[in-house]
Protein backbone atom coordinates (compact mmCIF):
# COMPACT_ATOMS: atom_id res chain seq x y z
CA UNK A 1 0.00 0.00 0.00
CA UNK A 2 2.88 2.53 1.12
CA UNK A 3 4.62 1.78 -2.68
CA UNK A 4 1.42 2.48 -4.26
CA UNK A 5 0.87 5.49 -2.35
CA UNK A 6 4.88 6.52 -3.19
CA UNK A 7 4.21 5.69 -6.54
CA UNK A 8 0.99 7.95 -6.47
CA UNK A 9 2.90 10.82 -5.33
CA UNK A 10 5.77 10.38 -7.68
CA UNK A 11 3.41 10.63 -10.46
CA UNK A 12 1.72 13.61 -9.45
CA UNK A 13 4.62 15.37 -8.56
CA UNK A 14 5.84 14.61 -11.99
CA UNK A 15 2.68 16.38 -13.57
CA UNK A 16 2.44 19.07 -10.73
CA UNK A 17 6.56 20.09 -12.00
CA UNK A 18 5.46 19.34 -15.82
CA UNK A 19 6.31 22.78 -17.92
CA UNK A 20 4.03 23.61 -20.65
CA UNK A 21 2.05 25.61 -22.73
CA UNK A 22 -1.79 25.51 -22.07
CA UNK A 23 -3.20 27.66 -24.38
CA UNK A 24 -2.21 30.38 -27.39
CA UNK A 25 -3.91 32.75 -29.13
CA UNK A 26 -2.75 34.99 -32.01
CA UNK A 27 -3.72 36.61 -35.08
CA UNK A 28 -2.46 35.71 -38.23
CA UNK A 29 -2.72 37.94 -41.24
CA UNK A 30 -3.16 37.24 -44.45
CA UNK A 31 -5.58 34.32 -44.44
CA UNK A 32 -8.57 35.27 -47.22
CA UNK A 33 -10.71 32.06 -47.72
CA UNK A 34 -11.23 29.37 -46.48
CA UNK A 35 -8.71 26.64 -47.33
CA UNK A 36 -6.19 29.09 -45.92
CA UNK A 37 -7.45 28.82 -42.65
CA UNK A 38 -8.01 24.67 -42.98
CA UNK A 39 -4.21 25.02 -43.70
CA UNK A 40 -3.81 26.88 -40.20
CA UNK A 41 -5.71 23.99 -38.59
CA UNK A 42 -4.16 21.21 -40.16
CA UNK A 43 -0.57 22.39 -39.90
CA UNK A 44 -1.46 23.05 -35.95
CA UNK A 45 -3.06 19.61 -35.27
CA UNK A 46 0.12 18.16 -36.73
CA UNK A 47 1.93 19.41 -33.43
CA UNK A 48 2.22 16.82 -30.38
CA UNK A 49 0.10 18.19 -27.89
CA UNK A 50 -2.24 20.05 -29.40
CA UNK A 51 -5.96 19.37 -28.61
CA UNK A 52 -7.84 21.71 -29.85
CA UNK A 53 -7.50 24.20 -32.99
CA UNK A 54 -10.51 27.04 -33.17
CA UNK A 55 -9.52 29.56 -36.39
CA UNK A 56 -11.88 32.52 -37.21
CA UNK A 57 -11.11 33.74 -40.42
CA UNK A 58 -12.87 36.74 -40.08
CA UNK A 59 -11.10 38.05 -37.56
CA UNK A 60 -7.76 35.81 -38.13
CA UNK A 61 -7.96 34.35 -34.95
CA UNK A 62 -6.11 31.51 -34.15
CA UNK A 63 -6.89 29.63 -30.91
CA UNK A 64 -4.35 26.85 -29.77
CA UNK A 65 -5.89 24.32 -26.35
CA UNK A 66 -2.70 22.32 -25.78
CA UNK A 67 -3.25 18.64 -23.78
CA UNK A 68 -1.62 18.27 -20.19
CA UNK A 69 1.34 16.86 -20.18
CA UNK A 70 2.61 18.64 -23.73
CA UNK A 71 6.15 19.27 -24.82
CA UNK A 72 4.82 22.08 -27.74
CA UNK A 73 7.81 24.78 -28.05
CA UNK A 74 6.35 27.94 -29.53
CA UNK A 75 8.78 27.99 -32.42
CA UNK A 76 6.33 24.67 -33.76
CA UNK A 77 3.26 27.29 -33.61
CA UNK A 78 5.04 29.93 -35.28
CA UNK A 79 6.34 27.65 -38.20
CA UNK A 80 2.50 25.86 -38.67
CA UNK A 81 1.79 29.62 -39.72
CA UNK A 82 4.65 30.83 -41.80
CA UNK A 83 4.87 27.65 -43.69
CA UNK A 84 1.47 28.67 -44.82
CA UNK A 85 2.74 32.14 -46.10
CA UNK A 86 0.87 33.68 -43.54
CA UNK A 87 2.49 36.06 -40.73
CA UNK A 88 0.90 36.61 -37.10
CA UNK A 89 0.70 39.52 -34.18
CA UNK A 90 1.55 38.89 -31.05
CA UNK A 91 0.73 35.87 -28.74
CA UNK A 92 -1.31 35.74 -25.87
CA UNK A 93 -0.12 32.41 -24.13
CA UNK A 94 -1.33 30.52 -20.49
CA UNK A 95 2.27 28.83 -19.88
CA UNK A 96 3.25 27.08 -16.45
CA UNK A 97 6.91 26.98 -16.15
CA UNK A 98 9.69 27.64 -13.47
CA UNK A 99 10.89 30.88 -12.09
CA UNK A 100 14.15 31.63 -12.21
CA UNK A 101 16.94 34.28 -11.84
CA UNK A 102 16.38 37.33 -9.75
CA UNK A 103 13.54 39.43 -8.46
CA UNK A 104 14.85 42.58 -11.00
CA UNK A 105 15.61 40.00 -14.11
CA UNK A 106 13.54 37.28 -13.96
CA UNK A 107 13.09 33.85 -16.17
CA UNK A 108 11.07 32.06 -17.10
CA UNK A 109 11.90 28.02 -18.25
CA UNK A 110 9.21 26.13 -20.26
CA UNK A 111 11.27 22.59 -18.92
CA UNK A 112 9.25 20.07 -21.37
CA UNK A 113 10.45 22.44 -24.51
CA UNK A 114 13.78 24.78 -24.49
CA UNK A 115 11.78 28.19 -24.67
CA UNK A 116 13.41 30.45 -22.25
CA UNK A 117 11.45 34.07 -21.66
CA UNK A 118 12.61 37.30 -19.82
CA UNK A 119 9.60 38.37 -18.24
CA UNK A 120 8.78 41.73 -18.01
CA UNK A 121 5.33 43.05 -16.64
CA UNK A 122 2.70 44.67 -18.49
CA UNK A 123 1.53 46.29 -15.27
CA UNK A 124 4.16 48.11 -13.08
CA UNK A 125 4.32 46.68 -9.41
CA UNK A 126 4.00 43.45 -9.43
CA UNK A 127 6.18 41.36 -7.15
CA UNK A 128 7.54 38.06 -7.67
CA UNK A 129 9.79 37.80 -6.03
CA UNK A 130 8.20 35.29 -3.73
CA UNK A 131 7.75 33.17 -6.25
CA UNK A 132 10.98 32.36 -7.33
CA UNK A 133 12.28 28.45 -7.94
CA UNK A 134 8.92 27.60 -8.14
CA UNK A 135 6.55 26.30 -10.83
CA UNK A 136 3.88 28.76 -12.22
CA UNK A 137 1.51 29.57 -14.22
CA UNK A 138 1.43 32.79 -16.20
CA UNK A 139 -0.59 34.47 -18.24
CA UNK A 140 1.16 36.90 -20.84
CA UNK A 141 2.09 37.87 -23.90
CA UNK A 142 5.00 36.72 -26.74
CA UNK A 143 5.72 40.01 -29.35
CA UNK A 144 5.77 39.59 -32.58
CA UNK A 145 9.21 38.48 -33.85
CA UNK A 146 10.43 37.92 -37.13
CA UNK A 147 10.02 34.59 -39.14
CA UNK A 148 11.61 31.49 -37.75
CA UNK A 149 12.24 33.67 -34.48
CA UNK A 150 10.81 33.36 -31.22
CA UNK A 151 10.59 36.30 -28.82
CA UNK A 152 13.20 35.91 -25.76
CA UNK A 153 10.65 38.10 -24.09
CA UNK A 154 7.35 37.43 -21.90
CA UNK A 155 4.90 40.25 -20.84
CA UNK A 156 3.17 39.12 -18.05
CA UNK A 157 -0.25 40.19 -17.22
CA UNK A 158 -0.19 37.37 -14.18
CA UNK A 159 1.80 34.84 -12.26
CA UNK A 160 0.25 32.66 -10.11
CA UNK A 161 2.24 29.14 -8.22
CA UNK A 162 1.20 26.74 -10.42
CA UNK A 163 -1.20 23.87 -8.22
CA UNK B 1 15.81 9.72 -58.55
CA UNK B 2 15.32 13.14 -56.48
CA UNK B 3 17.03 14.79 -59.11
CA UNK B 4 14.87 12.82 -61.69
CA UNK B 5 12.02 13.98 -60.26
CA UNK B 6 12.68 17.41 -60.41
CA UNK B 7 14.03 17.47 -63.73
CA UNK B 8 10.66 15.81 -64.78
CA UNK B 9 8.99 18.51 -63.19
CA UNK B 10 10.81 21.37 -64.79
CA UNK B 11 10.69 19.63 -67.97
CA UNK B 12 6.72 19.71 -68.00
CA UNK B 13 6.62 23.19 -67.16
CA UNK B 14 3.22 25.24 -67.15
CA UNK B 15 1.96 28.29 -68.54
CA UNK B 16 -1.62 28.01 -68.69
CA UNK B 17 -4.03 30.17 -66.89
CA UNK B 18 -6.59 27.68 -66.04
CA UNK B 19 -6.55 25.39 -63.13
CA UNK B 20 -4.97 27.46 -60.48
CA UNK B 21 -6.49 26.09 -57.82
CA UNK B 22 -9.15 27.81 -55.81
CA UNK B 23 -9.07 30.99 -57.42
CA UNK B 24 -10.57 32.29 -60.87
CA UNK B 25 -11.38 29.69 -63.38
CA UNK B 26 -9.37 31.58 -66.88
CA UNK B 27 -7.37 34.10 -65.44
CA UNK B 28 -3.80 34.42 -64.53
CA UNK B 29 -3.59 33.92 -60.50
CA UNK B 30 -0.88 32.85 -58.03
CA UNK B 31 -0.86 29.20 -57.43
CA UNK B 32 1.22 29.09 -54.67
CA UNK B 33 1.27 26.52 -52.55
CA UNK B 34 1.98 25.87 -48.65
CA UNK B 35 5.24 23.97 -47.98
CA UNK B 36 4.53 20.36 -48.51
CA UNK B 37 1.24 21.10 -49.63
CA UNK B 38 -0.10 18.99 -52.68
CA UNK B 39 -3.07 20.43 -55.14
CA UNK B 40 -4.67 18.59 -57.52
CA UNK B 41 -6.51 20.25 -60.47
CA UNK B 42 -8.78 17.98 -62.75
CA UNK B 43 -11.62 19.87 -64.98
CA UNK B 44 -12.70 20.28 -68.40
CA UNK B 45 -12.91 23.44 -70.80
CA UNK B 46 -14.69 24.20 -73.94
CA UNK B 47 -14.22 26.46 -76.78
CA UNK B 48 -17.39 26.36 -79.18
CA UNK B 49 -17.53 28.03 -82.78
CA UNK B 50 -18.37 27.58 -86.21
CA UNK B 51 -17.06 24.67 -86.82
CA UNK B 52 -17.60 22.67 -83.83
CA UNK B 53 -16.72 22.87 -80.18
CA UNK B 54 -13.00 22.01 -78.90
CA UNK B 55 -13.02 20.59 -75.51
CA UNK B 56 -9.60 20.37 -73.39
CA UNK B 57 -9.73 17.83 -70.11
CA UNK B 58 -6.69 17.72 -68.13
CA UNK B 59 -5.37 16.90 -64.53
CA UNK B 60 -2.72 18.94 -62.78
CA UNK B 61 -0.71 18.85 -59.52
CA UNK B 62 1.19 21.35 -57.88
CA UNK B 63 3.84 21.09 -54.87
CA UNK B 64 5.02 23.20 -52.40
CA UNK B 65 8.57 23.03 -51.91
CA UNK B 66 8.63 26.54 -49.54
CA UNK B 67 5.80 28.55 -48.90
CA UNK B 68 6.98 30.44 -51.61
CA UNK B 69 7.65 28.12 -54.36
CA UNK B 70 5.68 25.59 -55.87
CA UNK B 71 6.17 23.05 -58.95
CA UNK B 72 3.59 21.95 -60.49
CA UNK B 73 2.84 20.20 -64.01
CA UNK B 74 -0.60 19.99 -66.19
CA UNK B 75 -1.25 17.17 -68.62
CA UNK B 76 -4.08 17.91 -70.92
CA UNK B 77 -6.39 15.80 -73.43
CA UNK B 78 -8.27 17.27 -76.49
CA UNK B 79 -11.32 15.94 -78.31
CA UNK B 80 -13.83 17.65 -81.04
CA UNK B 81 -12.43 20.03 -83.03
CA UNK B 82 -12.90 23.48 -83.67
CA UNK B 83 -10.18 25.08 -85.81
CA UNK B 84 -10.00 27.40 -83.34
CA UNK B 85 -6.60 30.03 -83.04
CA UNK B 86 -3.88 28.85 -80.73
CA UNK B 87 -4.22 29.56 -76.54
CA UNK B 88 -2.46 29.45 -73.76
CA UNK B 89 -5.42 30.71 -71.61
CA UNK B 90 -7.32 27.36 -72.33
CA UNK B 91 -5.07 24.61 -72.55
CA UNK B 92 -4.74 22.90 -75.35
CA UNK B 93 -3.00 19.19 -75.88
CA UNK B 94 0.36 20.38 -74.66
CA UNK B 95 1.56 18.58 -71.97
CA UNK B 96 3.25 21.42 -69.20
CA UNK B 97 4.88 21.85 -65.99
CA UNK B 98 7.26 24.61 -64.32
CA UNK B 99 7.93 26.27 -61.08
CA UNK B 100 6.08 29.24 -59.57
CA UNK B 101 8.21 31.90 -57.54
CA UNK B 102 5.90 34.34 -55.27
CA UNK B 103 8.95 36.97 -55.16
CA UNK B 104 6.41 39.52 -53.76
CA UNK B 105 3.82 38.65 -50.70
CA UNK B 106 2.99 41.18 -48.47
CA UNK B 107 0.72 39.41 -45.39
CA UNK B 108 -0.16 43.43 -43.03
CA UNK B 109 -3.71 42.38 -41.83
CA UNK B 110 -6.06 40.05 -41.09
CA UNK B 111 -7.67 38.71 -43.99
CA UNK B 112 -5.24 40.37 -46.53
CA UNK B 113 -3.03 39.76 -48.88
CA UNK B 114 -1.27 41.36 -51.66
CA UNK B 115 1.32 38.99 -53.78
CA UNK B 116 2.99 38.97 -56.98
CA UNK B 117 4.13 35.51 -58.69
CA UNK B 118 6.58 34.64 -61.76
CA UNK B 119 6.47 31.05 -63.26
CA UNK B 120 8.43 29.79 -65.78
CA UNK B 121 8.59 26.48 -67.45
CA UNK B 122 8.07 24.43 -70.90
CA UNK B 123 5.35 22.95 -72.99
CA UNK B 124 6.10 20.07 -74.57
CA UNK B 125 3.88 18.12 -77.15
CA UNK B 126 1.24 15.96 -76.22
CA UNK B 127 0.31 12.71 -77.68
CA UNK B 128 -2.90 14.37 -79.78
CA UNK B 129 -2.99 16.59 -82.88
CA UNK B 130 -4.39 20.12 -82.79
CA UNK B 131 -7.26 20.57 -85.66
CA UNK B 132 -7.42 23.17 -88.40
CA UNK B 133 -4.37 24.74 -89.95
CA UNK B 134 -2.56 23.87 -86.46
CA UNK B 135 -2.83 20.44 -87.06
CA UNK B 136 -0.43 19.82 -89.90
CA UNK B 137 2.20 21.76 -88.41
CA UNK B 138 5.40 19.97 -86.64
CA UNK B 139 5.07 20.44 -82.88
CA UNK B 140 8.39 21.22 -81.02
CA UNK B 141 8.16 22.26 -77.34
CA UNK B 142 8.16 26.18 -76.18
CA UNK B 143 8.65 28.54 -73.07
CA UNK B 144 6.14 29.62 -71.02
CA UNK B 145 6.57 32.67 -69.05
CA UNK B 146 3.98 34.38 -66.57
CA UNK B 147 3.51 36.83 -64.62
CA UNK B 148 0.62 37.79 -61.81
CA UNK B 149 -0.13 40.08 -59.25
CA UNK B 150 -2.73 41.17 -57.32
CA UNK B 151 -4.76 41.79 -54.03
CA UNK B 152 -7.26 39.39 -51.95
CA UNK B 153 -9.00 40.39 -48.88
CA UNK B 154 -12.26 38.55 -47.40
CA UNK B 155 -14.51 40.47 -49.29
CA UNK B 156 -12.45 42.15 -52.72
CA UNK B 157 -10.55 40.34 -54.67
CA UNK B 158 -8.11 42.02 -57.57
CA UNK B 159 -5.51 40.26 -59.79
CA UNK B 160 -3.90 41.05 -63.39
CA UNK B 161 -1.34 38.87 -65.26
CA UNK B 162 0.41 38.18 -68.11
CA UNK B 163 2.07 35.16 -70.15
CA UNK B 164 3.88 35.00 -73.04
CA UNK B 165 4.79 31.32 -75.04
CA UNK B 166 7.04 31.03 -77.49
CA UNK B 167 7.52 27.66 -79.61
CA UNK B 168 10.41 26.02 -81.17
CA UNK B 169 11.01 26.17 -84.98
CA UNK B 170 10.54 22.28 -86.50
CA UNK B 171 10.77 21.29 -90.10
CA UNK B 172 10.64 25.31 -90.93
CA UNK B 173 7.50 25.37 -89.43
CA UNK B 174 7.12 26.90 -86.15
CA UNK B 175 3.62 27.33 -83.81
CA UNK B 176 2.51 31.10 -83.25
CA UNK B 177 3.95 32.86 -80.33
CA UNK B 178 0.95 33.73 -78.08
CA UNK B 179 0.76 37.02 -75.70
CA UNK B 180 -2.05 36.35 -72.87
CA UNK B 181 -2.76 38.56 -70.33
CA UNK B 182 -6.15 38.72 -68.04
CA UNK B 183 -7.66 41.04 -65.38
CA UNK B 184 -10.48 39.36 -62.86
CA UNK B 185 -12.25 41.49 -60.22
CA UNK B 186 -13.85 39.26 -57.51
CA UNK B 187 -16.26 39.99 -54.41
CA UNK B 188 -17.70 37.79 -51.63
CA UNK B 189 -21.15 39.59 -50.21
CA UNK B 190 -21.23 39.75 -46.25
CA UNK B 191 -23.41 36.79 -46.10
CA UNK B 192 -20.82 34.51 -47.66
CA UNK B 193 -18.23 35.92 -45.29
CA UNK B 194 -18.50 32.63 -43.10
CA UNK B 195 -16.37 30.58 -40.93
CA UNK B 196 -13.97 28.16 -42.44
CA UNK B 197 -15.81 25.00 -41.54
CA UNK B 198 -18.56 25.98 -44.09
CA UNK B 199 -18.78 26.34 -47.90
CA UNK B 200 -17.50 29.62 -48.57
CA UNK B 201 -18.20 31.64 -52.18
CA UNK B 202 -16.84 34.11 -54.12
CA UNK B 203 -18.07 35.54 -57.71
CA UNK B 204 -15.58 36.74 -60.18
CA UNK B 205 -15.74 38.64 -63.44
CA UNK B 206 -12.99 37.66 -65.70
CA UNK B 207 -11.65 39.84 -68.32
CA UNK B 208 -8.73 37.71 -71.12
CA UNK B 209 -7.20 38.37 -74.03
CA UNK B 210 -4.56 36.97 -75.84
CA UNK B 211 -3.12 37.72 -79.23
CA UNK B 212 -0.94 34.90 -81.35
CA UNK B 213 1.19 35.36 -83.90
CA UNK B 214 1.29 34.01 -87.32
CA UNK B 215 1.60 30.10 -88.03
CA UNK B 216 4.92 29.76 -89.72
CA UNK B 217 4.62 26.66 -92.46
CA UNK B 218 7.36 25.60 -94.94
CA UNK B 219 9.65 28.89 -93.96
CA UNK B 220 6.98 31.22 -94.78
CA UNK B 221 4.22 33.13 -92.25
CA UNK B 222 0.63 31.68 -93.84
CA UNK B 223 -1.24 35.04 -94.41
CA UNK B 224 -4.20 36.39 -91.82
CA UNK B 225 -2.91 33.27 -89.22
CA UNK B 226 -2.91 35.80 -86.63
CA UNK B 227 -5.43 36.34 -84.22
CA UNK B 228 -6.45 38.83 -81.38
CA UNK B 229 -9.53 38.33 -79.08
CA UNK B 230 -10.82 39.80 -75.64
CA UNK B 231 -13.04 37.72 -73.50
CA UNK B 232 -15.45 38.87 -70.47
CA UNK B 233 -17.83 36.81 -68.72
CA UNK B 234 -18.66 35.77 -65.01
CA UNK B 235 -17.39 32.58 -62.66
CA UNK B 236 -18.04 31.22 -59.26
CA UNK B 237 -15.77 29.64 -56.84
CA UNK B 238 -17.28 27.79 -54.03
CA UNK B 239 -14.65 26.15 -51.30
CA UNK B 240 -15.27 23.47 -48.66
CA UNK B 241 -11.94 23.47 -45.90
CA UNK B 242 -9.70 21.73 -48.73
CA UNK B 243 -12.12 21.10 -51.77
CA UNK B 244 -12.86 23.73 -54.49
CA UNK B 245 -15.35 23.61 -57.47
CA UNK B 246 -15.02 26.73 -60.12
CA UNK B 247 -16.80 27.41 -63.09
CA UNK B 248 -17.39 30.18 -65.48
CA UNK B 249 -18.33 31.28 -69.53
CA UNK B 250 -17.31 33.86 -71.26
CA UNK B 251 -18.39 35.65 -74.24
CA UNK B 252 -16.04 37.65 -76.80
CA UNK B 253 -15.81 41.26 -76.33
CA UNK B 254 -13.55 41.92 -79.25
CA UNK B 255 -12.28 39.07 -82.28
CA UNK B 256 -9.63 40.16 -84.94
CA UNK B 257 -9.61 36.55 -86.49
CA UNK B 258 -9.73 35.93 -89.91
CA UNK B 259 -12.52 33.16 -90.53
CA UNK B 260 -10.89 32.02 -94.14
CA UNK B 261 -7.98 30.27 -91.36
CA UNK B 262 -10.20 29.83 -88.23
CA UNK B 263 -13.63 29.00 -87.05
CA UNK B 264 -15.33 31.58 -85.52
CA UNK B 265 -15.21 31.27 -81.76
CA UNK B 266 -18.37 32.31 -80.18
CA UNK B 267 -18.21 30.65 -76.06
CA UNK B 268 -15.84 29.55 -73.56
CA UNK B 269 -17.03 27.45 -70.49
CA UNK B 270 -14.93 25.65 -67.74
CA UNK B 271 -15.79 24.35 -64.74
CA UNK B 272 -12.92 22.77 -62.71
CA UNK B 273 -12.23 20.61 -59.43
CA UNK B 274 -9.31 21.51 -57.19
CA UNK B 275 -8.30 19.32 -53.65
CA UNK B 276 -5.83 20.71 -51.61
CA UNK B 277 -3.66 18.46 -49.28
CA UNK B 278 -2.17 19.96 -46.80
CA UNK B 279 0.55 18.86 -44.38
CA UNK B 280 0.73 18.89 -41.09
CA UNK B 281 4.19 18.19 -40.82
CA UNK B 282 6.50 20.52 -38.37
CA UNK B 283 10.05 20.34 -37.41
CA UNK B 284 10.15 18.91 -33.87
CA UNK B 285 12.88 20.35 -31.16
Amino acid sequence: MNKILAVGFLVFSTFAAHAEYEQVNLTVFGMDCAPCAHAIHVSMKGIQGVNTVDVDLNTGLVSIKLTPGNSAAMHQINEAVEKNGFTHKDANVVVRGQLSGSAQAPFLDVSGTKDRYALTPIAAGTDISGLLGKTVLIEGVLPQSGKGEVSGTLHYKSVMEAK
Amino acid sequence: MKCLMVLVGVVLATGTAFAADHGPVFSYATPVNSEREFSFDSGIIGRNGSQGTQFSTGSGFGYGVTPHITVNAFLPATFGTGSLPESRIVSGSEWSAGASWRFLHSVTSVGKRIESTASLGLVVPGPQHDSGVLASLPRAPGVAGTLATGMASRSQYVWVGGGYTRFAEASHDRRPDTLSWSAVYGYRPPGLRRGYDKWDYRGFAELTGEHTGGVRTEGLILPNSSSTTVWLGPSVLAIFKDVAIEGGVQGPLFRDVSESVYGRERVRFAINLSYLKYSSHTNSH
